[in-house]
C-alpha cells in the first residue's frame, strides 16, 4: 500500500544515521537551517508568539543533536472554524491568485494564495519524485479512530445507566448543549475543530516540518482523512502525508518537507530583491506564513508585525 | 448602573464548565505503564493535568492530559536522564493541576465505581486545603480533578470520564457587575495591569501560578502578588482584585476555577463582596477586552463556613450524549496487526 513511502522513510532514516546534522549555515543559499539556526529561530518564535512552546516529547524519541528541553515546538488547542475547501472557493470567487510563483516581487506575501510547486531543481534537495504517494493509499493508512467498523471492539456504553442525580441541575453551572441535544445552539458557544500544530526539525531535508493533530467539535481525536479537509486542496492529496511523529505517540498528518527548502529559498530571494536582508532568527515566521497557504483555516499564531530583517537599501 | 440596583437586578453567577482533552500520548503511556509496571494493581494514580488561560477568543482553553501527565515508569529507580517534570517547569502553556486517575481492570469495575463518593472525596480535599490554608502555598489545589478509566488493552480502546469538583455556594453567588476589564479601568490602570500581568506570565516561577492578587494602588500602579499576601495588600490600602487564569472564552460566564476560588475567598477571608479578574489572553499576551472584571455577592449561611459542614459538590463532565463516559479506540494506531496490514 504505502510501500514507496515506507522505502523512502527507511532510506531517509539511513541517511540521517550516517550523515551529521548540518552545522554550517546555508540559510540564504539553500533556504535550509542548521541545528543551531533552528533553535535560534525557535527561541525567537516562542518569545514573540508565546502560544508556542518548546517541548521535550517522548524520552526514547529524543534526538541527541537537539537540547533535551528543545526537541520540537508546539501550539495546542488552535481553533479551526471553517474547512479549507470552503475558503478556497470564496478566494477564487474573489479573484485571488497564486502569488508564490508570481514574478512580482512581493508576490509571496499573500497568505491564502495557493503556491504551486515550482520546478526548482536543486541537487542538494531531495526531490518529491522519489516519493510518489498515490492518492488513496496515504490517506487510508489509518481509518477511523472512533466507531467505524470496529464498533464491536468498543465497550458498549449505550446501556450505561447513571443515576439521574449524578449530573444535577445546578443553577450556577452553564448547561452544555450536549445535555439537551435537541435545543439549538443559543448559548454563545461556538463548537469548532481544534488543532495541535507542532514543528519538528527534519534532519534529512534540513528544514522545519509541520505536524497536525486534529480534534473534532466534541474534543475527540480527528481521523487523519478529516484532517485533510483543513488542508488546501492543492496539497491535501499530495504534500500532506500521515506518518509517525518524531517526538510524540501515534500517526499524525504532516506537510511533507521535500519542497520546503526550495520554497524558503524563493521567499528569501524575493526579500533580497526588495533590499531586505533576511535574518535567520525570523525563519520560522516566514516559514509559518508559507505554511498558512497550506492550512489556511487553522488559526495558529505567527505574528509578523515587525521587521523581517535589516533593510540594506 | 447595576451597582445601584437592589437584589432583583442581580443574576446568579454562572460558570462555564472546564473542558477536558486527552492527548493520544497519554493512552500510549498508560498502556505501557499498565503492561510494564502496574499489572493488575488498581490503586489510584496521581496525575498532572495542564491548562492555560484562554488564548483564542473562539475556543476555551482545556484541561489536557499528555504523556507527561503520568508518573514515569522509572520513578522508583534513579533515572539518569532528566525527568520530564523538570524539563517542563516554567512552560507558560502548561500550568500544572493535580489530579487522580482511577483505572479499573474491567468494564464492570468501571461501571461499579461510586462516582458520587469519588467526587465527594476529592472535593473534601479541596475543602480541607481551603480551611488549613494549604491553598495559599499551592493554589492549584483548588483545581483538583478526577479521571476514571477502563483501558481495554487487548482491543486498544479506552473508556474514560473526567470530574472537576466544584463546591456549590448555597445560595449561589450573585453578579453585581461583569464587564470587559478594559471598560472598568482607567488607561493608566490598564497599562500598568497589562505590564504586571505579562511580567507574571513571563517569569518562570509564577507563570504556572493560576490564582493571584491584583493590587491597584491609589496612584493607579498595579502589582500582582501571591494569595498569601492579601493582608499586606489590604494594609497598604490597595484595591484588590482576585485574579485567576480563566479557561473560559465567554463574555458573560467566568470559567470553572472561579467556583472554588469564591468558596476559598468566602471561607478564608470572610468576604461577602468579591471583586475578581478573569484573566484571558490573545496570542499569548493579556487581552483586557477579553478579560473580565466582575463583582459578586456571596451570602452563605454561617454553618456553610465550618469545616465539618461539607457543601454539595458538582462537576462530572457533560460528554457527548450527556451523563456518559467517553470512549476512544486507538486500535488503528496501536494494534500491531492492523499496523502491519496498513503498512503492507
Amino acid at each position: 500500500m504505502v510501500l514507496k513511502q515506507k522505502f523512502h522513510e527507511a532510506f531517509k532514516g539511513t541517511v540521517e544515521r550516517i550523515t551529521n546534522p548540518r552545522t554550517v549555515s546555508a540559510f540564504k543559499a539553500k533556504g535550509v537551517l542548521s541545528i543551531n539556526e533552528f533553535i535560534l529561530a525557535g527561541d525567537n518564535l516562542v518569545s514573540k508568539c508565546p502560544t508556542w512552546s518548546w517541548e521535550s516529547g517522548e524520552p526514547r524519541k529524543r534526538k541527541p543533536y537537539l537540547p533535551a528541553d528543545k526537541q520540537f515546538l508546539i501550539t495546542r488547542n488552535v481553533p479551526c472554524l471553517r474547512r479549507a475547501a470552503s475558503v478556497e472557493e470564496e478566494y477564487e470567487a474573489a479573484g485571488g491568485e497564486i502569488l508564490l510563483d508570481n514574478e512580482d516581487d512581493d508576490g509571496w506575501l499573500a497568505t491564502h494564495g495557493k503556491p504551486k510547486e515550482s520546478k526548482i531543481d536543486d541537487e542538494n534537495l531531495p526531490s518529491m519524485d522519489t516519493l510518489e504517494i498515490s492518492k488513496k493509499n496515504t490517506i487510508q493508512s489509518i481509518s477511523s479512530y472512533i466507531g467505524g467498523e470496529d464498533e464491536e471492539d468498543i465497550p458498549d456504553i449505550s446501556e450505561f445507566e447513571e443515576p439521574d442525580n449524578l449530573i444535577e441541575t445546578d443553577p450556577a453551572t452553564l448547561q452544555s448543549t450536549y445535555l439537551v441535544a435537541h435545543e439549538p445552539d443559543d448559548d454563545n458557544i461556538v463548537r469548532t475543530r481544534t488543532y495541535d500544530v507542532s514543528i519538528t526539525y527534519d534532519q534529512y531535508y534540513q528544514t522545519p516540518r509541520v505536524w497536525l493533530t486534529g480534534y473534532d467539535e466534541s474534543r475527540m481525536l480527528l481521523q487523519p482523512e478529516l484532517v485533510l479537509e483543513d488542508v488546501s486542496q492543492d496539497h491535501a492529496r499530495k504534500t500532506v502525508t500521515v506518518e509517525d511523529h518524531p517526538h510524540l505517540s501515534g500517526k499524525h498528518a504532516s506537510v511533507h518537507p521535500c519542497r520546503h527548502g526550495a520554497v524558503m529559498k524563493k521567499i528569501i530571494d524575493v526579500l533580497l530583491l526588495r533590499g531586505v536582508e533576511p535574518e535567520v532568527d525570523k525563519y520560522l515566521f516566514l516559514f509559518l506564513k508559507f505554511i498558512a497557504s497550506v492550512i489556511p483555516t487553522i488559526e495558529y499564531d505567527y505574528t509578523l508585525d515587525f521587521d523581517l530583517g535589516s533593510s540594506s537599501s | 448602573m447595576e451597582d445601584a440596583d437592589s437584589e432583583k437586578g442581580q443574576k446568579n453567577l454562572i460558570f462555564a464548565p472546564f473542558q477536558s482533552a486527552v492527548d493520544e500520548g497519554f493512552w500510549h503511556k498508560l498502556s505501557s505503564l499498565k503492561l510494564n509496571k502496574l499489572g493488575i494493581d488498581e490503586s489510584p494514580i496521581p496525575i498532572t493535568g495542564f491548562y492555560a488561560p484562554c488564548s483564542h477568543h473562539q475556543v476555551p482553553s482545556r484541561l489536557t492530559l499528555l504523556a507527561e501527565s503520568l508518573p514515569s515508569e522509572e520513578d522508583q529507580e534513579q533515572s539518569s536522564s532528566v525527568p520530564s517534570a523538570t524539563l517542563n517547569q516554567g512552560n507558560r502553556n502548561r500550568c500544572p493541576v493535580p489530579g487522580i486517575l482511577y483505572n479499573t481492570n474491567t468494564l464492570e469495575g468501571f461501571q461499579a465505581l461510586d462516582k458520587k463518593s469519588l467526587i465527594n472525596t476529592e472535593a473534601k480535599k479541596i475543602w480541607d486545603d481551603i480551611h488549613t490554608g494549604k491553598v495559599e502555598e499551592s493554589s492549584s489545589l483548588l483545581l483538583r480533578f478526577i479521571v476514571i478509566s477502563f483501558a481495554e488493552l487487548k482491543k486498544w480502546s479506552f473508556c474514560y470520564w473526567f470530574a472537576f469538583p466544584g463546591l456549590v455556594l448555597d445560595p449561589p453567588a450573585r453578579v453585581v457587575s461583569l464587564r470587559p476589564a478594559s471598560q472598568c479601568l482607567s488607561s493608566e490602570q490598564a497599562e500598568s495591569l497589562s505590564a504586571a500581568c505579562n511580567e507574571w506570565r513571563n517569569t518562570s516561577l509564577t507563570t504556572g501560578v493560576s490564582f493571584f492578587l491584583v493590587c491597584i494602588a491609589l496612584n493607579s500602579h498595579v502589582t500582582i502578588r501571591h494569595l498569601a499576601d492579601l493582608e499586606a495588600c489590604k494594609n497598604d490600602g490597595h484595591k484588590v482584585l482576585f485574579g485567576f487564569y480563566d479557561p473560559s472564552n465567554l463574555p458573560s460566564n467566568p470559567g470553572w476555577p472561579l467556583r472554588n476560588y469564591l468558596a476559598y475567598i468566602c471561607i478564608r477571608w470572610g468576604l461577602e463582596k468579591v471583586h475578581f479578574l478573569c484573566y484571558r489572553e490573545t496570542r499569548g499576551f493579556v487581552d483586557l477586552g477579553l478579560s473580565l472584571i466582575g463583582e459578586a455577592l456571596i451570602s452563605v449561611s454561617p454553618e456553610w463556613k465550618t469545616r465539618e459542614c461539607m457543601p454539595k459538590v458538582v462537576g462530572w463532565e457533560h460528554n457527548k450524549g450527556g451523563a456518559k463516559p467517553n470512549v476512544i479506540s486507538l486500535a488503528k494506531a496501536m494494534d500491531p496487526t492492523s499496523l502491519a496490514i496498513s503498512a503492507a
